[in-house]
């Protein structure tokens, strides 16, 4: 038993795990690009601090909720219910809230609820995926259809607007020339990254999403990690429920209905397979950055909202083509070793 | 009726980036008999069959069919010539009718447009007929039992005017009774004239089917002959080029009890089952399918606990109500199908290795990578598995060196009762015997071990105790001096 | 062996969405008799026509192991494009040139979701998700958002022609069921016919079933999934042009968010999403059923702000009870 039949000796690059991830040098050579072509066609506007600070506000809203998605589909599934949720939970803050008084307490409370709002509809979303083995399509499709439903019964039809300055603030504002939502997001990627790294349940998503059977005889409980996993990505639609409602300062069933395609591209792009079991936090994160660079460039040529519709729709396919090519690639490279 | 050649094969070989998966291949099959083509997993068999079949192009070699020189086949040409394969997977239409299963692959031949259900049905009742097979022409496919499957497959290959029929391991998931049944069919296309070729590695089922045999060994032409000119003893030295009696495991007796279930029982699958491991041993746990040898395995690991009995480990009673309380137990379990249930294909071997005790190398806030790594490699080393790291994806190893990652996913946990299902199914020669020989240093080491299998050949060698299952209950306990011939019998029934 | 056909007839899908209709029936009846009359008949029918043609697309291509979220999109083009024409560029009065233009572009819609689907080898998921933002992003971008609400005189005769014209003895109210209404009949007998007996549908069933199964039995899987996803679009553009007759209006949008109901009809149905089952039958009673929650949920007291909840929950509920019904017949063994 003790014949040695390998060397130990790894080398001290693999080690790291530095090796050059091809998602990750598509992903910079694009922005080198957007950024290239955009110093050659407007470095008047683009290149300002207030059209900076103007992007800053905008990505972490759908860039908390691609995380969300990230999760589900690395575990195998999807979550197309996400947008209902962020809905519906920027819907119970905005409820709190109004009825409280707009008091600082009433928006610390309706936070809370957002966040515990989420948290239940997705651990719903999980527990009918798991227990009833349907397929996380078709169950989110369908809960989709209930959150924005039940959104839009509590608001009885038109929005709930005028927030307290101070939650209006909270994706508005700024601490000095730094918007409050960078370093939300930041902490939420930050915590993302640390959750799929270092974490057990972080890395029972990874096997979930690669083999659920083989999770299952390897003692992972299949149940507990999927709605975990989609309850976590509820809470972050919690996330983007407040950050949606304080940005626009309205609260409806209707809001980010272009964020449920938007996210599936950035994830896409970001290196994150359909199929589960692969993706990471840094390639949905420069995927965010990225889409943002287009969407601003889009606007500072003026644009229309639907040609950025148009675009995302193409560069979706291109991002699958690649992944596609990238596989075959490699399918190729690892039959020749 | 069975003088002339149907296919004859000369000194085949077929390399696949600079491995021979063929190294000089005869073969000779007659019209009308039932040739039966054995050898142990990485032989070649089914290259071979690929080779025949006219997926695969040869590289050196003839291949001759009714007298003509037929190298240069692709799939289409050799279905016309007559020869069919029936791989292990069926590839049936689970949301079909029986009946469109037999006749639809015709029809498309047939270049159809319209569907002449009238059509389908006689066609398909006709082939059940030729066949013997008895089965709702109206039922879908996912309806049925894997041996009812396997009969639609086979009548859906004759509709196309077989000559030469291949079956590829044709018995692994068929009861005792099925595997009759599928003797009648294939006696009846004998009758009929036609080919069968049988891919199998069990000498008794050899021997209850087969005229003729041949064995091939690591790509190569071994022996080919009638069968009765072979014994158990040539058979094995044919199939494994070693002569396997010297070579059983004879530990010393102990009298310390690592593991003892009394009494267990699960309606539908087994019945009072009581059987005690102890130091030193490795438990041979065997029976046909069905017998409930798989059951216990999966019970004891808590896939589907058994309901009634006791189970005692290292002394204590200890229940097992789902897979988190065998894993807390400190039980292992090496499941049948390796691929589906064992690995993750597209992961590293570290992650493979360290997937079941992930939790130990949590330490306060996040997990130790470094000592995750560390404990890989050592695995590496010590069970010998071939690979410059162990950041690799599973999919890249060979079937012996994965099987060995999954052992060393179960030994990570300090497990005290290893159970393996099949351990060495799909395992090349040389990575079978050692796993083998790394069973037997665990059990002296004082780790249960206990082999679910039905490779008499291997439980004999490996085994010191073997517990025959028949129908639900344990038949007998025995140990390894036991006759081949005799431990198959008991199997089967046959002993009084 | 009789009796159990007979009870898994009985418990089979149809039967047990029957029941339910049945009840629903029932239940809206009792408290509204109204209910019971030729008119809610017309109006059900009337309402369904477009739901139950583009369930028809989404059933062809479910059977064939896909799944299309385009077809909103695709419809609005469909729908918009012919009348910007003839509203905006010259006055062309004629039903086939609105009609052939419609199924033209859903064709070609169709052709690009093909290609990326069984050339490309995309997940149908998100690559009919790409299709619906690249038409519904495209034509915005090309030709704006207007409303079209007059129609030529050659589409107005049709909305005028109704082969059913009923006029309620008590409140003297004319219910109407237009000529179109012939257009989802025939489309279902004719799709239950393709299904049942030409190779053609045996073929989408075949692929559904087992794409390899299918491959090696000599189908052409690729030709078989260009022509589900190219009927799919076919057929859409023709319930959009009809769409903007019934409804004398043709937008950019108003088509949109039909995706759920839509693939919820099938699934009630008995269509897998997973591929290679159901049947006509079972659609037309799941859209049957969904067209008569949709349109009776006020009868039945609930409002209108909490239709959407109700009719998702109803969609959920229906999802769970077929697939659980479809776990447990794979799992009994002959």
């Amino acid at each position: 038993m003790k014949t040695t039949k390998t060397t130990p000796a790894v080398p001290a690059l693999k080690k790291k795990g530095l090796k050059p991830d091809t998602h990750i040098t598509v992903l910079l050579s694009m922005m080198a690009f957007v950024l290239l072509l955009m110093a050659v066609l407007k470095p008047g506007s683009y290149f300002t601090i207030s059209n900076l600070r103007s992007m800053i506000f905008q990505f972490p809203e759908y860039g908390v909720l691609s995380f969300g998605m990230m999760i589900c589909m690395i575990a195998g599934g999807i979550d197309l219910s996400l947008v209902g949720i962020m809905n519906l939970s920027g819907v119970a803050a905005a409820l709190i809230i109004t009825n409280m008084g707009g008091t600082n307490a009433s928006i610390v409370l309706g936070c809370a609820v957002a966040l515990v709002v989420g948290a239940i509809c997705g651990a719903l979303n999980g527990f009918i995926i798991a227990s009833l083995s349907i397929p996380a399509m078709l169950v989110t499709l369908c809960s989709l259809q209930l959150y924005t439903g039940l959104a839009l019964a509590i608001t009885g039809g038109p929005a709930i607007n005028n927030m307290p300055d101070a939650f209006k603030n909270i994706a508005n504002g700024s601490i000095g020339p730094i918007p409050y939502v960078l370093f939300i997001f930041i902490a939420v990627a930050l915590g993302m990254a640390f959750i799929m790294n270092c974490t057990v349940f972080g890395n029972e998503i990874y096997f979930l999403g690669s083999n659920a059977r083989a999770a299952r005889y390897s003692g992972i409980n299949t149940l507990r990690v999927t709605v975990m996993t989609h309850m976590l990505s509820g809470i972050l639609g919690g996330i983007s429920g407040i950050l949606i409602t304080s940005h626009l300062n309205s609260a409806k069933s209707s809001n980010g209905s272009t964020y449920t395609l938007l996210t599936l591209l950035i994830i896409v792009l970001g290196g994150v397979h359909p199929d589960g079991g692969k993706g990471k936090v840094m390639g949905v994160t420069l995927s965010v950055l990225l889409l943002q660079l287009i969407a601003n460039a889009f606007t500072i040529m003026r644009a229309p909202d639907t040609f950025k519709t148009f675009v995302n729709g193409c560069l979706l396919v291109a991002a699958l083509i690649l992944d596609v090519v990238l596989e075959k690639r490699a399918a190729k490279k690892a039959a020749k070793s | 009726m069975a003088d002339e050649v149907f296919l004859k094969l000369k000194g085949i070989k077929k390399s696949f980036g600079g491995v021979h998966a063929l190294n000089g291949v005869d073969l000779e099959i007659r019209r009308g008999e039932i040739h039966c083509l054995a050898g142990e997993n990485g032989c070649g068999k089914s290259t071979l069959i690929k080779a025949i079949s006219g997926v695969h192009r040869v590289d050196e070699g003839e291949i001759w069919i009714e007298g003509k020189l037929c190298n240069k086949m692709n799939p289409i040409d050799a279905i016309n010539k007559g020869i069919q394969v029936i791989y292990q997977d069926f590839a049936v239409f689970p949301n079909l009718t029986v009946a469109e299963n037999i006749a639809l692959n015709g029809e498309v031949k047939n270049k159809a447009k319209l569907v002449n259900w009238k059509e389908i049905h006689r066609v398909a009742a006709e082939a059940m007929a030729q066949v013997g097979a008895e089965i709702d022409p109206d039922v879908k496919l996912e309806q049925l039992s894997v041996a009812n499957k396997q009969m639609v497959a086979i009548c859906r290959a004759i509709i196309n005017d077989a000559k030469f029929l291949i079956l590829d391991e044709p018995t692994t998931a068929l009861t005792a009774r099925e595997v009759e049944k599928l003797w009648t069919v294939v006696r009846a296309l004998k009758e009929k004239g036609i080919a069968v070729m049988i891919v199998n590695h069990k000498l008794d089922e050899i021997y209850q089917i087969a005229d003729r045999l041949t064995i091939l060994r690591n790509g190569a032409y071994v022996s080919s002959g009638p069968i009765h000119e072979y014994d158990q003893a040539r058979f094995t030295r044919d199939m494994t080029g070693r002569d396997i009696s010297q070579e059983k495991y004879l530990p010393k007796a102990s009298e310390e009890e690592i593991f003892r279930v009394e009494n267990l029982s699960l309606p539908g699958a087994f019945k009072d089952v009581s059987f005690s491991v102890h130091k030193g041993d490795v438990l041979g746990l065997t029976g046909l399918l069905g017998s409930g040898r798989g059951e216990i395995g999966e019970a004891l690991f808590g896939i589907e606990p058994a309901q009634s009995g006791h189970i005692y480990l290292n002394g204590q009673e200890i229940t097992i109500k789902n897979v988190a309380d065998a894993i807390h137990n400190k039980i292992g379990y090496v499941p049948e199908d390796r691929l589906t249930e064992g690995l993750f294909m597209d992961r590293s071997i570290l992650d493979n290795t360290i997937a079941t005790s992930i939790r130990k190398y949590f330490h306060g806030i996040k997990l130790d990578k470094a000592a995750m790594e560390e404990a890989t490699d050592r695995w590496i080393r010590e069970i010998g598995v071939v690979t410059p790291s162990s950041k690799p994806a599973v999919r890249t190893l060979s079937g012996g060196n994965a099987q060995k990652v999954v052992i060393s996913k179960w030994l990570n946990t300090d497990p005290k009762l290893f159970i393996l299902n099949g351990p060495t199914v799909g395992v090349d020669v040389g990575a079978k015997s050692e796993i083998h020989a790394i069973l037997r240093e665990l059990a002296q080491k004082g780790i249960g071990i206990i082999v679910i299998s039905d490779d008499l050949p291997e439980l004999l060698q490996n085994c010191n105790k073997i517990v025959v299952m028949r129908d639900g209950r344990v038949a007998a306990v025995v140990d390894n001096s036991i006759e081949q011939k005799e431990l198959s019998d008991l199997l089967m029934g046959r002993a009084e | 062996m009789n009796k159990l056909k007979t009870k898994s007839l009985l418990t089979s899908t149809q039967m047990i969405l029957l029941y339910v209709i049945v009840a629903f029936c029932l239940v809206v009846g009792i408290r509204q008799p109204a209910f019971f009359s030729p008119a809610t008949v017309i109006t059900i029918c009337r309402a369904g026509i477009f739901t139950m043609c583009f369930a028809l697309c989404e059933m062809v291509v479910l059977i064939s192991g896909g799944i299309d979220v385009s077809f909103p999109a695709i419809g609005c083009v469909a729908m918009y494009v012919p009348m910007y024409i003839i509203n905006r560029v010259t006055p062309i009065d004629s039903a086939l040139f609105a009609f052939g233009l419609a199924i033209l572009i859903g064709l070609l819609f169709g052709l690009l979701n093909g290609f990326l689907v069984s050339i490309l080898r995309l997940p149908p998921l998100i690559a009919t998700l790409a299709t619906s933002s690249i038409a519904s992003g495209g034509v915005v971008t090309l030709l704006g958002t207007r409303e079209f609400t007059t129609l030529p005189d050659s589409l107005q005769a049709i909305y005028n022609t109704n082969i059913i014209t009923y006029t309620a003895p008590g409140t003297g109210f004319t219910y109407l069921l237009n000529v179109l209404f012939l257009v989802p009949v025939l489309a279902c007998l004719g799709v239950a016919w393709m299904l049942r007996y030409t190779m053609l549908g045996r073929g989408l069933y075949a692929i559904g079933g087992d794409k390899n199964a299918a491959r090696v039995a000599g189908f052409n899987v690729r030709r078989l999934q260009f022509f589900a996803y190219t009927f799919s679009g076919v057929l859409t553009g023709a319930t959009a042009m009809m769409y903007t007759v019934l409804m004398h209006s043709s937008t950019t949008s108003a088509l949109m968010g039909d995706e759920m109901i839509v693939i919820a009809a099938c699934v009630i149905g008995g269509v897998r999403i997973t591929g290679g089952h159901g049947g006509v039958l079972g659609v037309v009673l799941g859209v049957v059923l969904i067209t008569l929650v949709q349109n009776n949920l006020n009868m039945l007291g609930i409002p209108t702000s909490w239709q959407t909840f109700v009719v998702g929950l109803i969609i959920l509920l229906g999802t769970i009870i077929t697939s659980w019904q479809a776990k447990r017949s794979s799992h009994g063994k002959a």
